[in-house]
């Protein structure tokens, strides 16, 4: 997949990629329509993670404790898309096209695109977390909180440090992009 | 019984791990300008950095104040419970990886605070370092509650640089919370969203841990500089 198929699929409605890169490097202070285009790109890693957990589930892929794990994180990351679809009104974005290819149906691949998507969610939310108004970030905090944990909980399961570092980093927009689009789960249209 | 000495608390170097950390990204965020990159790298070295991010409202100093006595008991709890290795060795892992990253946070808010650092009180955590169930009932305790905490600060924090180093520790924080919780047979994420909780809360599950030996400083240090 090319990036432009990238931009295409991925970036949020009437905003391009500049508007994520501005969002991402910070020069704007916090505002509401700040927010908006933020929440819109946390919302295009949560239908990703949202998808491909539903996905697995139906292929009966997984079983013991990567099962157990996939039914509850299911649940909550369609909660997060949920809140954030509701949060941004007639802003959301669309839910991109997805393959996911072995991911869903090997239950290795699954535990290794797990932990990619859980890790890439906590590094998403924490570089963005400086640029969000003080009731974004309140509730993006609530989320980054559970994605902390799903990805703690799935590198315990693929044998991995669950906390592997002192401080989780955040990475800006487009670091997130580039390693979203480095998994071709996203298609282009 | 236990009087944790900085020296103690830093025993290995736990700055230098976590700055590494940050640069260990292959490339990821050597590129970046992210404010959240910026700040924590100016965060981490502080002292070395003159653009190091320095809590400088009363609020952010308060807040930090208050989250370094929290890390100054939890280092040194984990530290203690390592040292004397009486735990299962699956709960001692746990530990030392645990230990090393508070001690780092210890750290990263002292040189946030710079003189406004709190000076470690002294604790006494009784058989908690070394009965594996009191351990580890007070493991998921402070972790579940630590990560509630440092939500419920974020949005009240008036820096926007010390809000980017404080979530680089809070998602920590979940981490350690779901991997104890995992350890235990706890599910270790139970909601789709996790709420937050006050400093008061916190400071209700200090005080019934009576761990506190004595009280920390609560206000500003007045002392000379040490000229020596």
């Amino acid at each position: 997949m090319q990036s432009g198929a990238l931009a295409g699929a991925g970036l949020a409605t009437g905003a391009g990629v500049g508007a994520l890169v501005r969002a991402g490097t910070a020069t704007a202070a916090p505002s509401q329509a700040q927010d908006r285009q933020i929440f819109n790109f946390a919302l295009l890693l949560e239908y990703v993670q949202a998808a491909f957990y539903s996905e697995a589930l139906r292929n009966n892929a997984l079983s013991g404790d990567v099962l157990r794990f996939a039914e509850v994180v299911a649940g909550h990351e369609q909660a997060h898309v949920d809140y954030l679809r509701k949060a941004l009104g007639a802003h959301a974005r669309a839910k991109p096209k997805l393959d996911f290819r072995r991911a869903t149906r090997d239950q290795h691949a699954f535990l290794d695109a797990a932990v990619l998507l859980e890790n890439l969610g906590v590094a998403a939310y924490n570089g963005q977390a400086a640029n969000l108004t003080k009731p974004a970030l309140a509730a993006a905090a609530e989320i980054v909180s559970v994605e902390g944990r799903h990805a703690a909980w799935i590198s315990d399961l693929a044998g991995k440090p669950p906390a592997p570092r002192a401080a989780d980093v955040g990475a800006s927009s487009v670091e997130v992009i580039r390693a979203l689009e480095s998994t071709h789960f996203m298609k282009a249209k | 019984m236990t009087e944790p000495t900085l020296a103690q608390i830093d025993v290995d170097g736990a700055l230098e791990e976590a700055a590494a950390a940050v640069f260990s990204r292959s490339g990821f965020l050597r590129k970046s300008a992210t404010t959240a990159a910026a700040a924590l790298t100016g965060y981490l070295w502080v002292g070395a950095d003159a653009e190091a991010a320095t809590a400088n409202t009363a609020n952010d100093i308060a807040i930090l104040r208050f989250d370094q006595v929290l890390e100054y008991l939890q280092a040194g709890l984990y530290t203690e419970a390592e040292r004397l290795g009486a735990l299962k060795p699956e709960t001692l892992d746990w530990a030392r990886v645990v230990g090393a990253h508070e001690r780092a946070h210890l750290r990263a808010i002292k040189n946030l605070l710079g003189p406004n650092a709190v000076k470690s009180p002294g604790f006494n955590y009784g058989n908690v370092t070394s009965d594996e169930r009191a351990f580890l009932k007070t493991a998921v305790g402070f972790e579940d509650l630590t990560a509630a905490l440092l939500k419920w600060q974020a949005p009240r924090l008036d820096s926007r640089e010390i809000v980017a180093a404080a979530v680089s520790l809070h998602s920590v924080e979940t981490r350690h919370a779901a991997w104890i919780r995992h350890l235990v047979g706890l599910q270790p994420a139970t909601v789709a969203f996790d709420k937050p909780a006050s400093q008061r809360k916190m400071q209700q599950l200090i005080d019934s841990t009576h761990f506190l030996a004595s009280r920390p400083q609560t206000s500003a240090r007045k002392k000379p500089r040490y000229t020596g």
